[in-house]
């Protein structure tokens, strides 16, 4: 009864959130409540007992969203004066996330109410797998395709934004907030090493534990810490790249490893050193994913020596 | 067990009220703030009532981010007040 209770109350936040942030009057205040929105998933995917999703809209949720919606909305000048919005342009997305939904529900409705017989199978060649949790296993041995293009996919989004990244900006942060993010950085590198070494035997892994490191080092860029992490250093480059690297080097090793065999299989791990190759693709993929969530959030042109010379300037002030 | 989930949604529905309404941004990003603490509690009480001992680390990255956003929007609102300021000053 109280489940009930419950889910319906949960519902019932997460409609009036989606419905308030998409009819919000001001922009800044649409994203105040889609973050709220976040927190309300990340609650219900825990309802739900997905934990693995859970993490991961609560590293994205709560901390990146945020900071790249009030990011892009500063860059435009329309965080302090938001304009007000008409009712065009409220109803507009409105309509198309109505119809979205609409197109959403009708797949979802078809969706067989048995599970199909994956689950099973998982289970089952889990042992094989190189870890004894099942998430993993699919994520980074059974279909370890898929998570090379979502790291393709993430490089590509970093390579175009850099095009049109815009020219750095520089403030003095406040004192307080500067020291909290310094105290708040430890205790992040350690979770997400929790995470990233949990992920082999409960919920975490490559994706939370980047996300939740990119939230972090976001929080420093904002206070002007952390100047070596931006895209002119070599390193930041070599690890945003070594991800896919390194998947892609082990592929080509655990290939020829099993070259004698009879039939060679593409993008299959030898199961004695599954356990090894997956730990390594992780923590290359963990870094490579912080680097590139961070840059996206925050990412600047190359400084030029007109702006260095302003940034002295604004430092000498500050002192 | 479920009833005391019950009872923090309770405390979030109230927190909506201001969400909506504001009427200023801060107001808001209080009340989100607010959400975020009951959305810790709420993974704990969820974590045991369901056991599902993993929703404990959710609770752990949801207390260790709350106060990221808010952070965030206080530095981008003194940049942005900063460039109308700028603005202001080019045009006088």
């Amino acid at each position: 009864m109280s489940l009930l209770l419950f889910d319906v109350l949960l519902c019932g936040l997460l409609l009036a959130l989606a419905l308030a942030s998409v009819l919000s009057r001001q922009l800044s205040h649409a994203v105040i409540l889609y973050i709220a929105f976040g927190l309300l998933m990340a609650l219900t995917w825990a309802r739900l007992a997905a934990p693995d999703l859970a993490l991961a809209e609560a590293a994205i949720g709560a901390g990146l969203t945020g900071a790249l919606c009030f990011t892009a909305l500063a860059r435009q000048g329309k965080l302090a004066a938001s304009p007000t919005l008409s009712w065009q342009q409220r109803c507009w997305p409105a309509l198309f996330v109505l119809v979205t939904l609409f197109g959403l529900l009708l797949l979802v409705l078809q969706l067989p109410a048995k599970p199909g017989p994956l689950p099973a199978l998982v289970m089952q060649q889990l042992a094989a797998s190189g870890v004894s949790h099942p998430v993993t296993a699919v994520l980074l041995n059974f279909r370890s395709w898929d998570t090379l293009l979502e790291l393709l996919v993430l490089l590509l989004a970093l390579l175009g934004t850099l095009q049109v990244a815009p020219a750095p900006v520089y403030q003095s942060s406040w004192v307080l907030s500067r020291s909290w993010s310094q105290l708040l950085a430890p205790l992040i590198i350690v979770l997400a090493g929790y995470l990233l070494w949990a992920g082999a035997h409960q919920p975490g892994g490559a994706f939370q534990a980047g996300a939740l490191l990119a939230a972090g080092a976001v929080v420093l860029k904002l206070n002007h810490q952390l100047n070596w992490l931006a895209w002119r250093n070599i390193w930041v480059r070599f690890f945003a790249i070594a991800g896919l690297t390194v998947f892609v080097a082990a592929v080509l090793t655990a290939w020829l490893l099993s070259g004698a065999l009879a039939e060679p299989v593409w993008l299959r791990w030898p199961p004695e050193l599954a356990k090894y190759i997956i730990l390594l693709i992780e923590i290359f993929a963990t870094l490579a994913i912080a680097i590139t969530l961070t840059l996206l959030v925050v990412a600047e042109q190359p400084a030029t020596p007109l702006s260095l010379a302003r940034q002295e300037d604004d430092e000498a002030a500050d002192g | 067990m479920m009833i005391l989930a019950v009872a923090l949604l309770l405390t979030m529905l109230l927190g909506l009220w201001r969400v909506i309404k504001g009427p200023a941004l801060l107001d808001r990003l209080l009340a989100v703030q607010l959400f975020g603490t009951t959305g810790v509690a709420i993974c704990l009480v969820l974590a045991q009532a369901l056991n599902q001992p993993a929703l404990r680390d959710v609770a752990l990255v949801l207390a260790v981010l709350a106060a990221a956003a808010p952070a965030a929007l206080v530095q981008r609102l003194k940049q942005s007040s900063a460039k109308i300021a700028d603005n202001a000053k080019e045009r006088s």
